[in-house]
Protein backbone atom coordinates (compact mmCIF):
# COMPACT_ATOMS: atom_id res chain seq x y z
CA UNK A 1 0.00 0.00 0.00
CA UNK A 2 1.46 3.37 -0.97
CA UNK A 3 2.05 5.84 1.90
CA UNK A 4 -0.62 8.39 0.85
CA UNK A 5 -3.18 5.60 0.47
CA UNK A 6 -2.24 4.20 3.85
CA UNK A 7 -2.66 7.65 5.42
CA UNK A 8 -6.19 7.70 4.07
CA UNK A 9 -7.18 4.11 4.73
CA UNK A 10 -5.86 3.61 8.28
CA UNK A 11 -7.84 6.42 9.97
CA UNK A 12 -10.98 5.37 8.06
CA UNK A 13 -10.50 1.78 9.22
CA UNK A 14 -10.16 2.92 12.84
CA UNK A 15 -13.29 5.05 12.50
CA UNK A 16 -15.28 2.20 10.91
CA UNK A 17 -14.05 -0.15 13.65
CA UNK A 18 -15.29 2.19 16.38
CA UNK A 19 -18.71 2.48 14.74
CA UNK A 20 -18.99 -1.30 14.50
CA UNK A 21 -18.03 -1.71 18.18
CA UNK A 22 -20.61 0.91 19.12
CA UNK A 23 -23.29 -0.75 16.97
CA UNK A 24 -22.66 -4.11 18.57
CA UNK A 25 -22.21 -2.81 22.12
CA UNK A 26 -25.63 -1.17 22.35
CA UNK A 27 -27.72 -4.38 22.03
CA UNK A 28 -25.05 -6.57 23.66
CA UNK A 29 -24.94 -4.44 26.83
CA UNK A 30 -28.70 -3.81 26.65
CA UNK A 31 -28.27 -0.07 26.61
CA UNK A 32 -31.60 1.69 26.18
CA UNK A 33 -31.94 3.59 22.91
CA UNK A 34 -32.84 6.73 24.88
CA UNK A 35 -29.48 6.73 26.67
CA UNK A 36 -27.26 5.79 23.75
CA UNK A 37 -28.78 4.94 20.38
CA UNK A 38 -27.00 2.63 17.97
CA UNK A 39 -25.32 4.36 15.03
CA UNK A 40 -27.68 2.68 12.56
CA UNK A 41 -30.64 4.23 14.41
CA UNK A 42 -28.97 7.63 14.40
CA UNK A 43 -28.36 7.45 10.67
CA UNK A 44 -31.95 6.36 10.01
CA UNK A 45 -33.28 9.34 11.97
CA UNK A 46 -30.82 11.63 10.21
CA UNK A 47 -32.13 10.51 6.85
CA UNK A 48 -35.74 10.99 7.94
CA UNK A 49 -35.02 14.44 9.38
CA UNK A 50 -32.63 15.49 6.61
CA UNK A 51 -34.56 18.66 5.70
CA UNK A 52 -34.65 20.27 9.17
CA UNK A 53 -31.08 19.17 9.89
CA UNK A 54 -29.87 20.86 6.72
CA UNK A 55 -31.62 24.09 7.72
CA UNK A 56 -30.10 24.11 11.20
CA UNK A 57 -26.71 23.04 9.92
CA UNK A 58 -26.66 25.97 7.56
CA UNK A 59 -27.50 28.28 10.39
CA UNK A 60 -24.63 27.01 12.54
CA UNK A 61 -22.25 27.16 9.61
CA UNK A 62 -23.21 30.73 8.85
CA UNK A 63 -22.89 31.99 12.43
CA UNK A 64 -19.57 30.22 12.78
CA UNK A 65 -18.22 31.64 9.57
CA UNK A 66 -19.40 35.12 10.45
CA UNK A 67 -17.78 34.85 13.87
CA UNK A 68 -14.70 33.56 12.20
CA UNK A 69 -14.56 36.35 9.66
CA UNK A 70 -14.86 38.77 12.55
CA UNK A 71 -11.87 37.15 14.21
CA UNK A 72 -9.80 37.41 11.05
CA UNK A 73 -10.80 40.98 10.40
CA UNK A 74 -11.12 42.58 13.83
CA UNK A 75 -12.71 45.67 12.30
CA UNK A 76 -15.79 43.67 11.37
CA UNK A 77 -16.57 42.96 14.99
CA UNK A 78 -17.55 46.57 15.51
CA UNK A 79 -20.06 46.13 12.78
CA UNK A 80 -21.41 42.74 13.81
CA UNK A 81 -21.29 43.62 17.48
CA UNK A 82 -24.03 46.21 17.06
CA UNK A 83 -26.47 43.49 16.05
CA UNK A 84 -25.34 41.65 19.18
CA UNK A 85 -25.91 38.23 17.67
CA UNK A 86 -24.79 36.13 20.62
CA UNK A 87 -23.61 33.17 18.57
CA UNK A 88 -21.48 35.36 16.36
CA UNK A 89 -19.91 37.12 19.29
CA UNK A 90 -19.21 33.93 21.19
CA UNK A 91 -17.61 32.33 18.16
CA UNK A 92 -15.61 35.48 17.60
CA UNK A 93 -14.36 35.67 21.17
CA UNK A 94 -13.19 32.08 21.12
CA UNK A 95 -11.58 32.35 17.70
CA UNK A 96 -10.02 35.79 17.93
CA UNK A 97 -7.46 35.26 20.65
CA UNK A 98 -5.57 32.27 19.28
CA UNK A 99 -5.24 34.07 15.95
CA UNK A 100 -4.26 37.43 17.42
CA UNK A 101 -1.78 35.99 19.92
CA UNK A 102 -0.02 33.85 17.32
CA UNK A 103 0.26 36.59 14.74
CA UNK A 104 1.58 39.02 17.35
CA UNK A 105 4.15 36.40 18.37
CA UNK A 106 5.31 36.04 14.79
CA UNK A 107 5.78 39.78 14.44
CA UNK A 108 7.53 40.15 17.78
CA UNK A 109 10.12 37.47 16.99
CA UNK A 110 11.34 39.11 13.76
CA UNK A 111 15.14 38.84 13.60
CA UNK A 112 16.86 42.09 14.57
CA UNK A 113 19.38 41.69 11.76
CA UNK A 114 16.68 41.43 9.13
CA UNK A 115 15.01 44.56 10.46
CA UNK A 116 18.39 46.35 10.32
CA UNK A 117 19.11 45.24 6.75
CA UNK A 118 15.79 46.72 5.63
CA UNK A 119 15.86 49.85 7.78
CA UNK A 120 19.32 50.66 6.47
CA UNK A 121 17.69 50.88 3.03
CA UNK A 122 15.16 53.36 4.32
CA UNK A 123 12.32 50.84 4.58
CA UNK A 124 9.37 52.08 6.60
CA UNK A 125 7.74 50.09 9.39
CA UNK A 126 4.83 49.43 7.06
CA UNK A 127 7.14 48.08 4.38
CA UNK A 128 8.90 45.79 6.85
CA UNK A 129 5.50 44.60 8.07
CA UNK A 130 4.28 43.89 4.55
CA UNK A 131 7.42 42.36 3.05
CA UNK A 132 8.58 40.37 6.06
CA UNK A 133 6.12 40.45 8.95
CA UNK A 134 3.05 39.20 7.12
CA UNK A 135 4.59 36.32 5.12
CA UNK A 136 6.61 35.30 8.15
CA UNK A 137 3.54 34.93 10.36
CA UNK A 138 1.57 32.92 7.79
CA UNK A 139 2.43 29.47 9.22
CA UNK A 140 1.42 30.65 12.70
CA UNK A 141 -1.65 32.31 11.28
CA UNK A 142 -2.87 29.12 9.67
CA UNK A 143 -1.98 26.99 12.66
CA UNK A 144 -4.12 29.24 14.83
CA UNK A 145 -6.91 29.35 12.22
CA UNK A 146 -7.18 25.59 12.42
CA UNK A 147 -7.47 25.75 16.21
CA UNK A 148 -9.81 28.70 16.05
CA UNK A 149 -12.29 27.10 13.65
CA UNK A 150 -13.03 24.35 16.17
CA UNK A 151 -13.35 26.88 18.98
CA UNK A 152 -15.66 28.99 16.87
CA UNK A 153 -17.94 25.98 16.37
CA UNK A 154 -17.97 25.30 20.10
CA UNK A 155 -18.83 28.94 20.68
CA UNK A 156 -21.73 28.99 18.19
CA UNK A 157 -23.20 25.74 19.45
CA UNK A 158 -23.05 26.68 23.12
CA UNK A 159 -24.64 29.98 22.36
CA UNK A 160 -27.32 28.43 20.13
CA UNK A 161 -28.15 25.93 22.86
CA UNK A 162 -29.01 28.64 25.37
CA UNK A 163 -29.94 31.69 23.35
CA UNK A 164 -31.24 30.91 19.89
CA UNK A 165 -34.18 29.44 18.00
CA UNK A 166 -32.14 28.08 15.15
CA UNK A 167 -28.89 26.24 14.64
CA UNK A 168 -27.55 22.79 15.37
CA UNK A 169 -27.05 23.71 19.03
CA UNK A 170 -30.74 24.65 19.23
CA UNK A 171 -31.74 21.51 17.33
CA UNK A 172 -29.78 19.34 19.74
CA UNK A 173 -31.21 21.10 22.78
CA UNK A 174 -34.76 20.63 21.47
CA UNK A 175 -34.10 17.01 20.49
CA UNK A 176 -32.69 16.30 23.94
CA UNK A 177 -35.71 17.83 25.69
CA UNK A 178 -37.96 15.62 23.52
CA UNK A 179 -35.86 12.61 24.52
CA UNK A 180 -35.08 12.25 20.81
CA UNK A 181 -31.53 11.14 21.51
CA UNK A 182 -31.08 9.92 17.96
CA UNK A 183 -31.69 13.35 16.55
CA UNK A 184 -29.36 14.89 19.15
CA UNK A 185 -26.61 12.53 18.07
CA UNK A 186 -27.44 13.27 14.46
CA UNK A 187 -26.75 16.94 15.19
CA UNK A 188 -23.49 15.92 16.76
CA UNK A 189 -22.48 13.98 13.64
CA UNK A 190 -23.30 16.93 11.41
CA UNK A 191 -21.29 19.26 13.66
CA UNK A 192 -18.31 16.93 13.56
CA UNK A 193 -18.50 16.70 9.77
CA UNK A 194 -18.70 20.48 9.37
CA UNK A 195 -15.76 20.94 11.73
CA UNK A 196 -13.61 18.44 9.86
CA UNK A 197 -14.60 19.91 6.49
CA UNK A 198 -13.67 23.48 7.47
CA UNK A 199 -10.45 22.28 9.07
CA UNK A 200 -9.68 20.56 5.78
CA UNK A 201 -10.34 23.74 3.82
CA UNK A 202 -7.87 25.71 5.95
CA UNK A 203 -5.32 22.91 5.85
CA UNK A 204 -5.51 22.92 2.05
CA UNK A 205 -5.05 26.70 1.82
CA UNK A 206 -2.18 26.44 4.28
CA UNK A 207 -0.42 23.82 2.15
CA UNK A 208 -0.55 26.10 -0.84
CA UNK A 209 0.54 29.26 0.91
CA UNK A 210 3.16 28.16 3.41
CA UNK A 211 4.88 25.24 1.74
CA UNK A 212 8.21 26.99 2.35
CA UNK A 213 7.87 26.53 6.11
CA UNK A 214 7.81 22.75 5.89
CA UNK A 215 10.80 20.71 4.77
CA UNK A 216 9.78 18.18 2.18
CA UNK B 1 26.07 56.85 33.27
CA UNK B 2 28.59 54.74 31.40
CA UNK B 3 29.39 55.76 27.90
CA UNK B 4 29.36 53.12 25.24
CA UNK B 5 31.49 55.15 22.83
CA UNK B 6 33.70 58.17 23.21
CA UNK B 7 35.19 60.48 20.58
CA UNK B 8 35.43 57.96 17.81
CA UNK B 9 36.51 59.08 14.37
CA UNK B 10 37.14 56.83 11.40
CA UNK B 11 38.79 57.90 8.21
CA UNK B 12 37.87 55.72 5.30
CA UNK B 13 39.32 56.37 1.90
CA UNK B 14 36.78 55.82 -0.85
CA UNK B 15 37.00 52.33 -2.26
CA UNK B 16 38.82 50.87 0.73
CA UNK B 17 37.75 48.87 3.74
CA UNK B 18 38.52 49.58 7.39
CA UNK B 19 38.20 46.99 10.12
CA UNK B 20 37.13 47.49 13.72
CA UNK B 21 38.58 44.99 16.15
CA UNK B 22 38.45 44.90 19.93
CA UNK B 23 37.21 42.98 22.94
CA UNK B 24 33.59 41.94 23.26
CA UNK B 25 31.40 44.79 24.44
CA UNK B 26 33.68 47.57 23.18
CA UNK B 27 30.89 49.03 21.08
CA UNK B 28 32.02 47.87 17.62
CA UNK B 29 28.55 46.82 16.56
CA UNK B 30 26.99 49.89 18.14
CA UNK B 31 29.38 52.05 16.15
CA UNK B 32 28.29 50.28 12.96
CA UNK B 33 24.63 50.94 13.73
CA UNK B 34 25.37 54.57 14.55
CA UNK B 35 27.08 54.97 11.17
CA UNK B 36 24.09 53.40 9.40
CA UNK B 37 21.74 55.66 11.34
CA UNK B 38 19.91 52.70 12.83
CA UNK B 39 20.39 53.93 16.39
CA UNK B 40 20.64 57.53 17.53
CA UNK B 41 23.40 58.62 19.86
CA UNK B 42 22.07 59.40 23.35
CA UNK B 43 24.55 62.26 23.42
CA UNK B 44 26.61 63.97 20.74
CA UNK B 45 26.28 63.40 17.02
CA UNK B 46 27.40 61.18 14.17
CA UNK B 47 28.55 62.61 10.88
CA UNK B 48 29.28 60.72 7.69
CA UNK B 49 30.94 62.62 4.86
CA UNK B 50 30.62 65.77 6.97
CA UNK B 51 26.82 65.41 7.11
CA UNK B 52 25.04 64.71 10.39
CA UNK B 53 23.27 61.36 10.41
CA UNK B 54 19.65 61.94 11.42
CA UNK B 55 18.08 58.65 10.37
CA UNK B 56 18.81 55.54 8.31
CA UNK B 57 21.34 56.48 5.62
CA UNK B 58 19.59 54.53 2.84
CA UNK B 59 22.72 54.21 0.74
CA UNK B 60 24.33 51.50 2.81
CA UNK B 61 24.30 47.74 2.49
CA UNK B 62 24.54 45.57 5.58
CA UNK B 63 25.34 41.92 6.23
CA UNK B 64 25.58 40.08 9.53
CA UNK B 65 26.79 36.78 10.92
CA UNK B 66 23.24 35.49 10.46
CA UNK B 67 22.42 35.73 6.73
CA UNK B 68 18.66 36.22 7.49
CA UNK B 69 17.36 35.29 4.04
CA UNK B 70 13.59 35.16 3.64
CA UNK B 71 12.71 31.44 3.43
CA UNK B 72 9.57 32.01 1.35
CA UNK B 73 11.50 33.78 -1.41
CA UNK B 74 13.86 32.24 -3.96
CA UNK B 75 17.49 33.34 -4.05
CA UNK B 76 16.65 35.80 -6.83
CA UNK B 77 13.69 37.30 -4.97
CA UNK B 78 15.79 37.63 -1.83
CA UNK B 79 18.37 39.58 -3.84
CA UNK B 80 15.74 41.86 -5.32
CA UNK B 81 14.22 42.82 -1.96
CA UNK B 82 16.40 45.94 -1.53
CA UNK B 83 15.52 47.08 -5.06
CA UNK B 84 11.81 46.58 -4.37
CA UNK B 85 12.06 48.81 -1.33
CA UNK B 86 14.06 51.52 -3.08
CA UNK B 87 11.59 51.39 -5.97
CA UNK B 88 8.57 51.76 -3.69
CA UNK B 89 10.24 54.69 -1.99
CA UNK B 90 10.93 56.35 -5.36
CA UNK B 91 14.64 56.25 -4.70
CA UNK B 92 16.56 57.41 -7.77
CA UNK B 93 19.12 54.64 -7.22
CA UNK B 94 16.62 51.92 -8.05
CA UNK B 95 17.41 50.77 -11.60
CA UNK B 96 14.69 50.11 -14.16
CA UNK B 97 12.91 46.86 -13.42
CA UNK B 98 14.08 45.37 -16.72
CA UNK B 99 17.66 45.47 -15.45
CA UNK B 100 17.02 43.79 -12.12
CA UNK B 101 17.33 40.18 -13.21
CA UNK B 102 20.47 40.86 -15.20
CA UNK B 103 22.08 42.68 -12.32
CA UNK B 104 21.23 39.93 -9.84
CA UNK B 105 22.52 37.21 -12.15
CA UNK B 106 25.79 39.07 -12.68
CA UNK B 107 26.33 39.36 -8.92
CA UNK B 108 25.47 35.70 -8.36
CA UNK B 109 27.92 34.76 -11.09
CA UNK B 110 30.68 36.74 -9.36
CA UNK B 111 30.16 34.88 -6.08
CA UNK B 112 30.04 31.49 -7.80
CA UNK B 113 26.29 30.98 -7.56
CA UNK B 114 25.45 31.28 -11.24
CA UNK B 115 22.20 29.48 -11.99
CA UNK B 116 21.05 29.46 -8.35
CA UNK B 117 18.39 32.13 -8.96
CA UNK B 118 15.42 29.87 -8.44
CA UNK B 119 16.70 27.80 -5.56
CA UNK B 120 15.20 28.07 -2.10
CA UNK B 121 17.40 29.35 0.75
CA UNK B 122 16.88 26.15 2.72
CA UNK B 123 18.58 24.18 -0.07
CA UNK B 124 21.80 26.18 0.31
CA UNK B 125 24.79 25.55 2.56
CA UNK B 126 25.82 28.09 5.21
CA UNK B 127 28.54 29.50 2.99
CA UNK B 128 26.19 29.82 0.02
CA UNK B 129 23.58 31.62 2.14
CA UNK B 130 26.22 34.03 3.36
CA UNK B 131 27.19 34.73 -0.26
CA UNK B 132 23.57 35.50 -1.08
CA UNK B 133 23.43 37.77 1.97
CA UNK B 134 26.55 39.59 0.70
CA UNK B 135 24.99 39.95 -2.74
CA UNK B 136 21.82 41.37 -1.19
CA UNK B 137 23.95 43.95 0.61
CA UNK B 138 25.56 44.98 -2.71
CA UNK B 139 22.68 44.75 -5.21
CA UNK B 140 21.85 48.46 -4.99
CA UNK B 141 25.50 49.58 -5.30
CA UNK B 142 25.65 51.11 -1.82
CA UNK B 143 28.13 53.84 -1.01
CA UNK B 144 28.97 52.05 2.23
CA UNK B 145 29.09 48.33 2.91
CA UNK B 146 28.75 47.61 6.64
CA UNK B 147 29.66 44.08 7.72
CA UNK B 148 29.19 42.85 11.28
CA UNK B 149 31.17 39.61 11.71
CA UNK B 150 29.74 38.32 8.45
CA UNK B 151 31.85 35.17 8.26
CA UNK B 152 32.08 34.28 11.95
CA UNK B 153 29.70 31.33 11.74
CA UNK B 154 31.48 29.65 8.82
CA UNK B 155 34.13 26.95 8.98
CA UNK B 156 37.74 28.06 8.54
CA UNK B 157 38.11 27.10 4.88
CA UNK B 158 34.78 28.54 3.82
CA UNK B 159 35.69 31.72 5.68
CA UNK B 160 38.94 32.04 3.71
CA UNK B 161 37.00 31.52 0.48
CA UNK B 162 34.70 34.34 1.57
CA UNK B 163 37.66 36.64 2.19
CA UNK B 164 38.87 36.07 -1.36
CA UNK B 165 35.35 36.64 -2.61
CA UNK B 166 35.07 39.88 -0.66
CA UNK B 167 38.36 41.03 -2.19
CA UNK B 168 37.15 40.13 -5.69
CA UNK B 169 33.87 42.00 -5.17
CA UNK B 170 35.81 44.96 -3.78
CA UNK B 171 37.99 45.22 -6.87
CA UNK B 172 35.02 44.83 -9.18
CA UNK B 173 32.58 47.19 -7.48
CA UNK B 174 34.87 49.51 -5.50
CA UNK B 175 32.63 49.80 -2.45
CA UNK B 176 33.77 51.50 0.72
CA UNK B 177 33.55 49.13 3.62
CA UNK B 178 33.48 48.98 7.40
CA UNK B 179 34.08 45.52 8.81
CA UNK B 180 33.51 44.55 12.44
CA UNK B 181 35.33 41.35 13.30
CA UNK B 182 36.90 39.29 16.06
CA UNK B 183 39.18 37.57 13.60
CA UNK B 184 42.49 39.45 13.36
CA UNK B 185 43.62 37.51 10.28
CA UNK B 186 40.37 38.49 8.60
CA UNK B 187 41.01 42.13 9.46
CA UNK B 188 44.54 41.95 8.04
CA UNK B 189 43.38 40.25 4.85
CA UNK B 190 40.44 42.51 4.10
CA UNK B 191 41.24 45.94 5.50
CA UNK B 192 43.59 48.73 4.52
CA UNK B 193 43.28 50.31 7.96
CA UNK B 194 42.51 48.55 11.25
CA UNK B 195 41.15 50.39 14.26
CA UNK B 196 41.71 48.66 17.60
CA UNK B 197 39.08 49.59 20.17
CA UNK B 198 39.00 49.26 23.95
CA UNK B 199 35.97 48.69 26.12
CA UNK B 200 34.08 50.95 28.57
CA UNK B 201 34.11 53.53 27.25
CA UNK B 202 34.54 52.29 23.69
CA UNK B 203 37.45 54.21 22.23
CA UNK B 204 39.90 53.80 19.44
CA UNK B 205 43.22 53.05 21.06
CA UNK B 206 45.36 52.08 18.08
CA UNK B 207 45.28 52.55 14.34
CA UNK B 208 47.23 50.23 12.06
CA UNK B 209 47.80 50.65 8.37
CA UNK B 210 48.12 47.30 6.68
CA UNK B 211 51.15 47.52 4.45
CA UNK B 212 50.38 44.43 2.37
CA UNK B 213 49.77 45.16 -1.30
CA UNK B 214 46.55 44.38 -3.11
CA UNK B 215 45.27 41.98 -4.25
CA UNK B 216 46.24 39.90 -1.28
CA UNK B 217 46.88 36.19 -1.12
CA UNK B 218 46.46 33.80 1.78
CA UNK B 219 50.22 33.34 1.60
CA UNK B 220 50.77 36.96 2.69
CA UNK B 221 49.03 36.24 6.00
CA UNK B 222 52.06 34.14 6.93
CA UNK B 223 54.56 36.90 6.11
CA UNK B 224 56.65 38.38 8.89
CA UNK B 225 54.85 41.69 8.57
CA UNK B 226 51.35 40.21 8.88
CA UNK B 227 52.36 37.92 11.73
CA UNK B 228 53.90 40.79 13.68
CA UNK B 229 50.82 42.94 13.13
CA UNK B 230 48.48 40.18 14.31
CA UNK B 231 50.63 39.59 17.40
CA UNK B 232 50.69 43.33 18.22
CA UNK B 233 46.92 43.66 17.90
CA UNK B 234 46.31 40.58 19.98
CA UNK B 235 48.46 42.02 22.74
CA UNK B 236 46.63 45.36 22.51
CA UNK B 237 43.21 43.76 22.79
CA UNK B 238 43.99 41.20 25.45
CA UNK B 239 47.36 41.63 27.17
CA UNK B 240 48.77 38.20 27.93
CA UNK B 241 48.55 37.15 31.57
CA UNK B 242 51.74 36.64 33.54
CA UNK B 243 52.40 33.01 34.29
CA UNK B 244 50.84 32.04 37.61
CA UNK B 245 53.64 31.54 40.13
Amino acid sequence: MSPPLRRLVLPLAVFAGLVVVWEMAVPALRIQQIVLPAPSGVVRTMVQTAGPIAFHARHTLVTTLIGFAAAVVPLLVMWFGIGAVPAVLTAFLLAFFPVAVNVALGLATLEAELRDVLRALGASRWQIFRKVGVPRTMPLFFASLKVAISSAFVGSVISETVASNAGIGYLMAVAASDFNTRLAFGGLFVLAAMGVALYGVFAAIERRMTAWAYAE
Amino acid sequence: MTRALERVSLEIERGTTVALVGPSGCGKSTLLKLIAGLVRPTEGAVAVNGLTVAGPLKNVGMAFQNPVLLPWRTVLDNLLLPLEILRENHDPRAPARALWGERASALLGTVGLAGAEHRQPRELSGGMRQRVSLCRALIHDPALLLLDEPFAALDAFTREEMWELHQKLGRQREFTGVLVTHDLREAVFLAQTIYVMSASPGRIVHVHRVGLGRPRTMEQLYSAEATALIRDMREQIRPSQRAVA
